[in-house]
């Protein structure tokens, strides 16, 4: 998978987060949202009647498009979240925005 | 639990927000400062946080510079600053409902409250605009500025406004690599000709800074060109897009198809008024000013007393302008409560208000300029899904308009449309413009949909008394 890291930040701690059970790298102070999109998970929810896949729109907390649940809280906005050592993050793509 | 007691509370920590707070800071006031967002400082002053890691490239924007200083000097100051915290609403005698890391819901009671609650993107449906891998502008902004990442290698960029070439400048900055920036107004030829006219307004030569660095970057831009649809069958794969006319009508022949799998859209901004609206303070239409905005005095004061706001809720005009208004407002604020005079008071205000005018003057030529023509707004296609939480489309909402319901509110009552989570925020403002065309009403006209608490939806669990 190509790397979405931008190679002219130097970052600090790598960590461990989990999702859907399956150990992901990201770095400390990242995202849980863009942490995702750069492991590849960017199809985040489906839409209500159409049943289609959708994925985040606004980035800041305004669209609800990048629900997902962390450390077993169901529905938060993975936009307004960093990710943290060993945080659980469950991705529903079954689920309705 | 009794409510805790400030002087101010701020509502929103960008531009506006960090300034008043620091000036009022300096006069002793017990100043809050509420946002919502992970760290202080609002949008524009996104950046990779300390414990992330830093630039190896050094940044030069002077706007940022000095906000990055309100934020440090921020710490230093007797201002307790709450990130994470949503007002989810307020109620009489300025009694705000607060909830913090979603772990707790509190109440404060300030004498004045402040909203600078800023503004978010505004969009034009197009097909395909909810594929996964269309994403906003601001989102690639957020990927790149706060956690470093890009949204993917290569980007096509589309829609309207200034903000589509700082984005494409960022991202090729950062070693993305940008296939095309299409503008779908002719906004490239008058801001040439403006850019010779004007030379007071820095922002719009920074503008056309960011043009001519995209230019010799060698990123096509084209203008006058429109997204048409986005195709893909789970994921974005392709990208059709046509030339427009004036009135945003697709010259025949003209259409193209752009194999990308990602495509960054933006159309302009909108205020956040929810918070306002539901205080009661009065609020007006202005289409130089960006639609709906909060109406203020020249204190910045709102229609409800002791209530004021700064920033993108009463114009959209940039960073300048909340620059201008955080500290103006602050200057209000210190003559209501007393601690300034008429004497310290009045140079300040002339030299502030004299400031605000050139803002407002600006930002009131790119709004006209950037005003989404009712034809387009007629152009979307019945199968135009508008309202994302809750599927409704351009043809579910025709179908309501010729069936008698001619209102924002009658209309999200018949189809659901504003319903879901985002509460209408991102197709309020679209309904607005379709209600405007299609009842051939100017938008002042158009009622807006109601704000009910709370504002952001809230865990049920929270708001029970004693729990943690």
């Amino acid at each position: 998978m190509e790397d979405l890291r931008i190679g002219t930040i130097k970052r600090n701690e790598r960590i461990i987060i989990f999702v859907n059970g399956k150990e992901i790298r990201a770095y400390k102070g990242e995202i849980v949202l863009a942490a995702l999109h750069a492991a590849g998970y960017k199809i985040l929810n489906r839409s209500k009647d159409m049943g289609e896949g959708r994925g985040p729109l606004c980035g800041m907390g305004v669209c609800y498009g990048c629900l997902v649940s962390i450390n077993g809280i169901q529905n938060q906005r993975s936009c307004m979240v960093e990710v943290e050592e060993e945080m659980e993050i469950t991705i529903d793509e079954t689920q309705t925005v | 639990m009794k409510p805790k007691r400030y002087d101010v509370a701020i509502v929103g920590s960008g531009f506006s927000g960090i300034v008043a707070a620091n000036r009022l800071a300096d006069h002793n006031l017990n100043v809050v400062l509420l946002d919502e967002n992970i760290h202080i400082g609002g949008q524009i002053l996104r950046t990779i946080p300390e414990q992330l890691g830093t630039h190896t490239v050094s940044e030069s924007d002077k706007v940022r510079k000095t906000g990055f200083r309100f934020i440090d000097n921020i710490k230093e100051k007797k201002i307790t600053a709450m990130n994470r915290t949503v007002v989810l609403a307020i109620y009489p005698e300025r009694e705000l409902l607060v909830e913090k890391d979603e772990k707790r819901v509190f109440t404060i009671r300030p004498e004045i409250i402040l909203f600078a609650t800023g503004a978010r993107e505004r969009f034009l449906p197009f097909k395909g605009w909810t594929l996964p891998g269309v994403i906003s502008t601001g989102a690639v902004q957020v990927f790149m500025k706060s956690s470093g990442i890009l949204f993917s290698k290569k980007i096509l960029i589309g829609g309207s406004g200034l903000f589509l070439f700082a984005v494409a400048h960022d991202f090729v900055k950062n070693g993305g690599s940008v296939v095309a920036v299409l503008e779908q107004t002719s906004m490239i030829d008058k801001l040439a000709l403006l850019t010779q006219l004007s030379h007071q307004f820095s922002k719009l030569t920074e503008g056309a800074r960011y043009i001519s660095k995209l230019l010799f970057s060698g990123v096509p831009i084209r203008h006058r060109t429109k997204i048409i649809e986005a195709r893909g069958d789970q994921y974005l794969q392709e990208v059709l897009t046509a030339k427009v006319d004036q009135k945003g009508a697709v010259r025949e022949g003209s259409e193209r198809i752009y194999q990308t799998s990602a495509l960054a859209i933006g159309y302009g901004f909108t205020p956040n008024i929810e918070l306002p609206q539901l205080a009661g303070c009065e609020l007006e239409y202005e289409e130089g000013k960006g639609g709906w905005v909060v109406k203020v005095t020249d204190d910045l004061e709102t229609s409800v007393q002791n209530i004021y706001a700064a920033g993108e809720i009463t114009g959209i005009a940039g960073a300048l302008k909340s620059l201008n208004e955080g500290a103006l407002v602050a200057l209000s604020i210190l003559k209501k409560l007393g601690k300034l005079d008429e004497r310290e008071f009045l140079p300040q205000f002339q030299r502030l208000t004299t400031q605000r005018k050139h803002h407002l003057s600006f930002g009131n030529y790119f709004n006209a300029l950037y005003k989404i023509p009712d034809e387009a707004i007629s152009l979307i296609p019945d199968e135009t899904v508008i309202c994302r939480c809750e599927d409704v489309t351009m043809g579910d909402i025709k179908n309501a308009l010729s069936n008698g319901f001619q209102t924002p509110g009658a209309i999200k009552r018949a189809t659901r449309i504003g319903m879901g989570r985002c509460q209408g925020r991102i197709c309020g403002p679209v309904l607005y413009d379709i209600v405007a065309a299609y009842t051939k009403k100017p938008g002042s006209k158009i009622p807006l949909l109601s704000v009910r608490p709370p504002v952001k939806p809230v865990s049920l669990g929270l708001l029970v008394p004693g729990h943690e």
